[in-house]
Formats: structure tokens, sequence, C-alpha cells
């Protein structure tokens, strides 16, 4: 069948599909065998079908899906996040803007020692809403913060978002992990920004609600007070906190493990923090295991879809033929990212953020290769708009997990993340399509290659 | 086998019609063996076909990826492809013997007897040749061997035999690993992307790998010690088709093939030569080292060179244990070699 | 309903087991990891043949045994917006229809990757690690045996949707209707 015509079938298809709420995996998968039928035949089908889902879980480099998650859990279910939040509330009594930032600066931390923003956003939801709340925040503001620091995750290394590019367009994950580092600062600092702002203008909306809520604060507090955990336990948390971060990151950057065995040995740490702080048992292990499994099962599946999916754009010619239709933009390379990152952008407001990357690069990749972008840079970039997108309606994962664990409503809570998203979005991409060394100098410093 | 509804299996029978072919590589397209090997393979049959044949082509692991090559020219995914198949030594145990470590050869000579190995009508085993035995199903046309490989550091020397005891390589191939335990070296294996960033933090001291290869990695800014003079062997490669696919080709067009494959043959070596030359200059501007192995110290020698001598013992073992002729076929690649000009330790000679 | 609910505890147990063996080998991948992590700084000495071990065997482990419960735990990500607005008539048709694509789907997989497997079989495909081989076909038959089980946790599906009112993308396994339903039974 003629190619452009299963080409315009296919992407029917699939919007289709997606519309009518088939699991993302089953629409890659759908999608690409459907299309790999209609290019080729059934014949094409055992010699890719039959192998695909082994040769693309069967990688070294993707064990950190499992085991960075793995890590993320031990945290999550070890207490350190609710100890270091009850020191951030101590620190932050009476300057109320400043638990805010506080809780940012927390999540980006997080980031450090998670690869998975809806995990971490869940765990925020839960321990910083309602000391934010407390402190004067309305509910939709709590949730937004609590969404957007768990977001950063996402681009924070080390990320799962960055890892799957590394994988799939086989450039180093470490030379992402380092490239990803000031952009994912100024993410966070951009979130801080828009959150100052939400919260000086709900203070002037309702001078007499705050005032009310103030009251409530400061007899919470009272009563916090009271509830004093011990020092020792708090010493703990916060030696461990730097243990793990030190352990990664020193580990990778002195060579005693490579980015990819860092999952491990942070795993390892995670468990034995959980150990010291007194919460392992079989429920431990079950909840922690159980999560990961989950996890990595949604990220393989949607990964082995994506692999079919992308056979067929190859044989498709897809790619060759949208270069050539963009041609006459070719020679400015700043549109054709600038559309790239608009369809990403509302790509990912849609889908999740993983499967976006996994069924975008066969078509993308072949175009930012012609354009001679540097595709470590992409690979940050699109991480960037990645992480904003988990804080967008109608599809933002932290947004999700975080109503879901306090109860407030995703609806109010999006509509102050989409400010925080949009903002961060034009700063911080601007600047990086500005200034492309934000990503690219770091990693050319520590290779030497510079 | 299945060639699905290719254009090619249509056209076919009519001479003079518009064949496409299907070709691809796990590899970039900037490989020597792509870039220098079956690019210019293919152009050249497209032009002594006067446009009849045209490739459609999918590289970096865009269709297939590496090792999967042999794979999907069986099945029938593509036509044509770049096939390595000392990646599988479960499908084609008998091609290591190529890697297999010498005194002395370069990229030429490896690539004569290369060629000659699969063009050979010495009867290894039952009456069948060493193309029949391990690639029966597919129509080879010979490209070159990689250049030899070298054994490189990020900085470690070999001042004496228990310098290299010890040391931790990367090992690409199993003969590589015989070689390693012989003369008591660490084997590490990781995936090529990682390799960089692991060499230049530390976690282990270098690898055999072939000089012309190493800018795919970067490795010319990092290996600071490099032993030149001794051969860890060639890794082999060739453009495989499907043997029924190629008999349903016009005459014409076979021929095509067949010419084409003579003809770029030699320039295919020259293009490892080259690059070596060209990637040595760029790694001494950063400071790397490249030592004479007859300068080394002689118990290091020794250590080496018996090493070299006790391999080629265990792989020709390693193959009759599975039934195969593997004392043949190590003395076949022997002789080829030397005929080409290559040196062999005393030892091997005596075989 | 009651041999319905009975089948699916049944083949919730299979779920499980396949789940704890991707959680056991997990663990086992975490400890093998660090354990090479650590012979390598202290001793100089790596485990041979750790990486190909674990590429070859233990991520093939992890993901496919306790994939048929991953996906019956509902974690898969899917637009819902648009299915949310649909009346429960519409819903009910639509999950049908997408159940129906998602097993014809599945059992493609199941044929090709049991070809694949059995064609493993017969090459005895291996692969080399520290200069010997190890057998890698066994693992291949974990592929179709996991999309198979998908394939069962979709009938199942599409029965209740066929039988029950309320349209639904998960057979929720609920021991106390269960309970309820074999004591109206018994009565
Ligand atoms: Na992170
Ligand atoms: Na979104």
């Amino acid at each position: 069948m003629d190619s452009y015509l299963v080409v315009g079938i296919i992407i029917f298809m699939m919007i289709m599909f997606l519309l009518m709420g088939m699991y993302i995996h089953s629409v890659l998968l759908a999608s690409g065998i459907i299309g790999l039928i209609l290019l080729e035949g059934f014949s094409i089908l055992p010699g890719l079908l039959g192998n695909e889902p082994f040769n693309r879980v069967a990688s070294y480099t993707l064990t950190t899906i499992p085991l960075f998650v793995l890590m993320a859990q031990f945290i999550l279910h070890s207490g350190l996040v609710q100890d270091i939040f009850y020191i951030v509330h101590k620190i932050s009594r009476g300057r109320r803007s400043l638990l805010g930032t506080l809780t940012l600066i927390i999540g980006g931390m997080l980031g450090a020692v998670s690869g998975s923003g809806t995990a971490t956003a869940a765990s925020l939801g839960q321990v910083a809403v309602p000391e934010l709340r407390k402190h004067g925040y309305s509910g939709p503001l709590a949730g937004a913060i609590a969404s957007a620091g768990g977001s950063l995750s996402g681009i924070i290394p080390p990320s799962i978002i960055l890892i799957l590019y590394g994988v799939a367009t086989e450039t180093p994950v470490g030379a992402l992990f380092i490239g990803a580092f000031i952009p994912g600062v100024l993410v966070m600092v951009t979130f801080i920004i828009a959150m100052l702002f939400y919260y000086r203008r709900e203070a002037k909306r309702s001078p007499a609600a705050a005032e009310v809520q103030a009251e409530i604060a400061a007899a919470a507090e009272a009563e916090a007070a009271e509830e004093n955990v011990p020092v020792s336990r708090l010493a703990v948390s916060v030696l461990m906190g730097v243990v793990i971060v030190a352990t990664i990151f020193g580990g990778i950057y002195s060579g005693i493990f490579t980015p990819t065995e860092a999952g491990a040995v942070g795993s390892v740490v995670g468990l034995l923090t959980a150990l010291l702080l007194g919460k392992v048992n079989l429920n431990f292990f079950k909840a922690s295991l159980t999560e990961t499994i989950k996890l990595t099962g949604m990220v393989m599946l949607i990964m082995i879809g994506a692999q079919i999916f992308g056979r067929f754009v190859s044989l498709s010619l897809l790619p060759r033929k949208l270069i050539n239709l963009l041609e006459p933009l070719m020679a400015t390379p700043a549109l054709v990212l600038l559309l790239i990152s608009a369809i990403l952008f509302i790509m990912f407001m849609f889908i999740e953020g993983a499967a976006v990357i996994l069924m975008t690069i066969p078509v993308f990749l072949p175009i930012i290769t012609a354009l001679q972008v540097d595709v470590l840079w992409f690979g940050v970039f699109i991480s960037v708009i990645c992480t904003i997108g988990l804080i967008t309606p109608p599809v933002g994962l932290s947004v999700y997990a975080v109503s879901g664990v306090t109860g407030i409503s995703s609806g109010s809570i999006f509509k102050i993340g989409m400010g925080f998203a949009v903002f961060s979005m034009i700063v911080v991409c601007g600047l990086m399509i500005a200034f492309p060394e934000l990503a690219t100098w770091l990693p050319s410093i520590s290779s030497g290659k510079g | 086998a299945c060639g699905g509804e290719t254009s090619s299996e249509d056209a076919a029978s009519a001479e003079g019609e518009k064949i496409t072919l299907r070709a691809a590589t796990g590899l970039s397209p900037q490989h020597a063996w792509w870039a220098g090997g079956m690019e210019p393979w293919m152009e050249r049959v497209t032009e002594l076909t006067d446009g009849q044949v045209e490739f459609e082509t999918f590289v970096s692991g865009e269709l297939v990826a590496v090792p999967d090559e042999a794979e999907a020219v069986e099945n029938g995914t593509v036509d044509v492809a770049l096939v390595l198949p000392i990646y599988q030594p479960d499908q084609f145990p008998m091609a290591e013997v190529t890697m297999l470590p010498l005194n002395h050869s370069d990229t030429l000579i490896a690539s004569h007897a290369w060629k000659a190995l699969l063009e050979s009508d010495v009867e290894l085993q039952d009456g069948k040749t060493f193309t029949e035995l391990q690639f029966d199903q597919f129509k080879v046309f010979p490209i070159s061997t990689t250049q030899e490989y070298s054994i490189s550091t990020t900085g470690k020397e070999f001042a004496s035999a228990g310098d290299v005891k010890g040391t931790s390589l990367r090992t690409p191939s199993r003969i590589h690993e015989m070689y390693a335990k012989q003369t008591e070296l660490n084997s590490i294996t990781m995936p090529a992307v990682e390799m960089y960033d692991a060499l230049s933090r530390g976690a282990f001291d270098g690898s055999f790998y072939s000089i012309a290869d190493w800018t795919g990695y970067g490795f010319q800014d990092l290996f600071k010690y490099t032993v030149t003079g001794i051969n860890f062997g060639h890794f082999n490669a060739f453009i495989g088709m499907d043997e029924e696919k190629f008999e349903s080709l016009p005459e014409n067009v076979q021929e095509a093939m067949e010419q084409a494959t003579e003809e770029y043959f030699e320039d295919s070596a020259q293009i490892w030569m080259d690059r070596s030359e060209e990637v040595k200059k760029m790694n001494e501007e950063q400071g790397g080292e490249f030592v004479d192995f007859a300068t080394l110290p002689q118990d290091v020698q020794d250590h080496f060179n018996e090493g070299i001598e006790n391999t080629w013992g265990d792989y020709a073992k390693l193959l009759e244990d599975n039934g195969l002729p593997g004392t043949e076929l190590v003395k076949l690649w022997r002789d080829l070699m030397i005929e080409q000009g290559g040196e062999v330790p005393q030892k091997v000679k005596d075989m | 309903m009651t041999t319905f609910y009975k089948l699916y505890g049944y083949f919730g147990v299979l779920k499980k087991i396949g789940l704890v063996i991707s959680a056991v080998v997990a663990l086992i991948m975490m400890f093998f990891i660090t354990y090479d992590v650590v012979m390598r700084n202290l001793f100089s000495s790596s485990v041979r043949g750790g990486f190909e071990i674990i590429q070859n065997y233990m991520m093939p482990l992890v993901v496919f045994p306790g994939l048929a419960y991953v996906y019956a735990s509902g974690v898969l990500p899917k637009m819902e917006l648009l299915f949310a607005k649909f009346s429960p008539a519409v819903k009910r048709i639509l999950i049908l229809f997408l159940i129906a694509i998602e097993i014809f789907i599945l059992i493609l997989v199941v044929q090709f990757s049991w070809g694949y497997a059995m064609d493993g079989m017969e090459r005895n495909t291996s692969f080399p690690a520290a200069g010997t081989l190890y057998q890698l076909w066994p693992v291949f038959f974990t592929i179709p045996v996991a999309f198979a089980l998908i394939v069962v946790e979709n009938i199942f599906l599409f029965i209740k949707n066929l039988i029950e009112k309320d349209p639904t993308f998960v057979v929720e396994y609920n021991p106390s209707e269960e309970e309820q339903i074999i004591n109206q039974a018994v009565k």
C-alpha cells in the first residue's frame, strides 16, 4: 500500500485510539502492528514482533529503571521525607513565604535521589500540603507547590526520562545527567518565583482569610511544638539524606561506579537508611517492591510498544519524508525547534512523559540530527518540557498524585499549576535556546572533551 | 525464506525492471564498514545495473540493531545487511578465528586472508568448507576485517610481567577472554556507550580495541598508552544476503554484485589503515603514547607471547569439544595468514 | 458470578506468583550489582560475566513474570478525559471494542514471541559471557507466557463487561463481595 496513505490511516487511528481511552502501550502496539501489516503484509511480523520484546528489555542500561525506582521507594517508605519536612517546618516558623520556597527546594533535593516525579509528588503531597495549609496557603496553591516540587525529579538527575532518552539515542547517560543539572536548577528557581507571585496575590486578595488561616497556623504550631520528634532521629535522617546524595554523585563522579550502577548502590543505601530509621519489615518490602515492579512493567510495556511503533515509523520512511517537507524551514533551526517544542508541549499535556519521549524519538531524532542540533542538548531540552508537562492539564501525573493523596480537586491545582508551567516553559526553554551552553557546558568540562 | 511483499520479489523475474532492496546495519553510518565498505558497494551495484537496483538504507539500528542483522536477513525483515558473526558465537562459533592473536599482520593481510577463508574450498568437516559450515544460508560478499586490535590503557604501563597481571581490560570476544585468562588479565564487559564514562572515571584500566575505531566513542582523547607491534586479532564482517533471495535476482544483477565486491574489496581495507593513521596523530596530540612491543622488557614480551601460543590451542580445543573441526580451522587460518604476510609464534607454526 | 470470581481468584494467585518472582529478582539484581561494584573497587576483581547475566537473565525476569499483575493493577496510563464524558452505554460498547482489539494484538504478540522462543530452542540460542556460552532461549519463553496471561486477564475483563452493568477497565477481585454472594448462594 502507498506509504503516505498508510501513515495517514495510522495517525488517524492513533488519535482515535487515544481519545477512546486505549492504554498508551496498546495504542503504540496496535498502530505499529497494523501499520506494519498494511505496509508489508503479515510476513514482516515474525522478524519484528517475535524478538523485539526480549531485545528491548534485555539491556544492562535499563536496570536503572527498576533500581532508581526502588531507591526512591525505599527512601519514601523510610520516613526520611517526613523527618526532613519536620525540620523545614521548624526553620520557617513565622516566615510563611519561606515555607513554600523550602518545599520546592526540598522537591529539588528529593529529585536528586529519585528518578520519578509522580512518586515524589505523592509523598510531598502527604507531608507538605497539610503544613503549607496550616501556614496560610490555600489548598490549590499548596497542592500546586507539592506537584511542582515533585515534578522536579523528572529533570534533576537521576531521571528516568533522561535514562530513556539516553538509551533510545545512545547518548551516554552520565553526560545527560550532568547536562541536566543547570536547567534543572533553573526550573526549580522559576517554580519558586511563580510560587511567590501566587502567594502574594492570594495574600492581597483575601487578607481576612489569610489572617484566619494564620491564627489556625499559630495554634497548629503550638500543637506541633508539643509533639516533638527526637533530635537523634532527625540527626539520622539528615545524615542519611546527605549520605545518599553524596554516595550517588560522589560515586558517579569519582569513578567508583557508573551512572547505571548508581541505581543499585543507591537502592542499597536507601535500604540501609530505612533500616536505621527502623522502618524495615515485611510490609516495607511488599509496598516498595510492588510499586517498583508496577512502574517498571508500565515503562517497559510502553517501551516495547514504542519499539514496534518505531519499526513501523522507520519502514514507512516517515522521518525522511518529514525532513523533505520541512526543507524550507531547515535553514532556520530555531523555527523548527520552536515547532517541535510546541508539539511536544501539547503532547506532554495529554500523554504520560516517558511514552511521549519514546514515541516521538523515532520521528524527531533524524530531524534533530539533520539540523545538526546537539543530541545531548535536545535530550535535556525535552526533559525540561516533560517535567513541566507533569503539572499541566489535562494529564498531569504529579497533580493527580497530589490530588489523590490530599483530596484537593485536581482542577483547582491545575489552574495554578498551568501558571507555573507556562512561566517556567517560556523562561527556561527560552534561555536554553538562547544559551545552549546551559546544557552542554558542564558535560564538556567534565569529560575534558571541550 | 520469505522476502515478504518487497518490490524485488515481484520484479525479480522480469529483466530490466526496477528492484529496490532493503539494506541495514546496526552500526553508525560513519563506521568504516558502512562508509568504506557497504555504501560504496551499493553505489557501485546501482551504477553497474544502470539504476535498475536501488537500496533503501537503514543505519544506526533504526531497523535492525547489532547483532541481529543475520537474523533479519534470514527472516526477510531486510534483504541485505552488514553481518557481524563474531557477536554470535552460539550461531557462528568458527567465525571468531580471525580474532586469534598474532605477532604481526595488518588490515590488508587479514582482509585478504579473511576473503580467502570465505572463498576457500578446503573441506574442514564432512566434505564442507568453512562458509558451508558457518554461513550456508547466506550469499556472502566479503569485505575487509578491522584493523588489528591493540591493548590501550588510560595510563597504566607494562614495565614488568607483574604489571600485566591484574590489569582490567574490556574484552570484546571469547578469544580475548581466553587470552585474558592465559595472561592473568582481568576482563570487564560493558556496553560500548558506557565505556567512555567508566574509563574516564577510572573504573577500569583499558581495552582491547582497534585504533581506527576509537573515534566512534571518543577514545582518542582518553587512551594514554597503547602497545603496538603485537596483534590481538581482527574483527570480521561480510555483506550478507539470503541465498534464495540472491538466486531469485536477475543474472546481470548477481554479476554486478560479485563485480562490485571484487572492485571495492581493497579500498574497504585501506580506509581502516588511513583512519588509523589519523587517529594515531590525534591521540599523540592529546598526549597519547604508542609503544612498540619489541621495546618492552623481555619478561613482558614472553608473558604476552606465551599467551598467544596457548590461546590458539585453547580455541581449537573449545571448537573440538563442541564437535567442530577446531584444529583444522586454526591451521587453515594460520596458513592463509602466513601466505598473505602475517607472522605467528613458532609453536603455532608447529601445530 | 460466583464461579467467575472464584476462577479470577485462582488466576490472581498465578499473577501474584509472577509478581513475587519479579520482586525477588529485582532485589537480587540490586545486591548483585552492588557486590560487583564493591569487589571491583576493593579487590579489583569483577564478577566474570556479571554484566551479561544481569542483562540477559535478570532484566527479563524482573519485567515479564510480573507483567500480568501490573496490567491488572490499573497502573497503565491512558487518556481518560473524553472517555469519562461518555454515557455508560457508549462506555460499555467502547470498552468491549477496545478489549477486542487488545486481545487481537496480544494474541499476535503471543504467537510470534512463542515462535521466536521455539526457534531459539532449535538453534540453542546462547550468549557468551566470560568465555563460556550460557543458554538464553529458556528466558524467551517468559514472554509468550506473560502476554498469554494478559490475554486471559482481558478475557475476564471482557466477560465482566458483558455480564455486569458498570463498564470497567479492571476486574476488581473483591473478596467481601464474593463472600456475600457465596453466603447468598448457600442460603
Ligand atoms: Na531526579
Ligand atoms: Na501534562
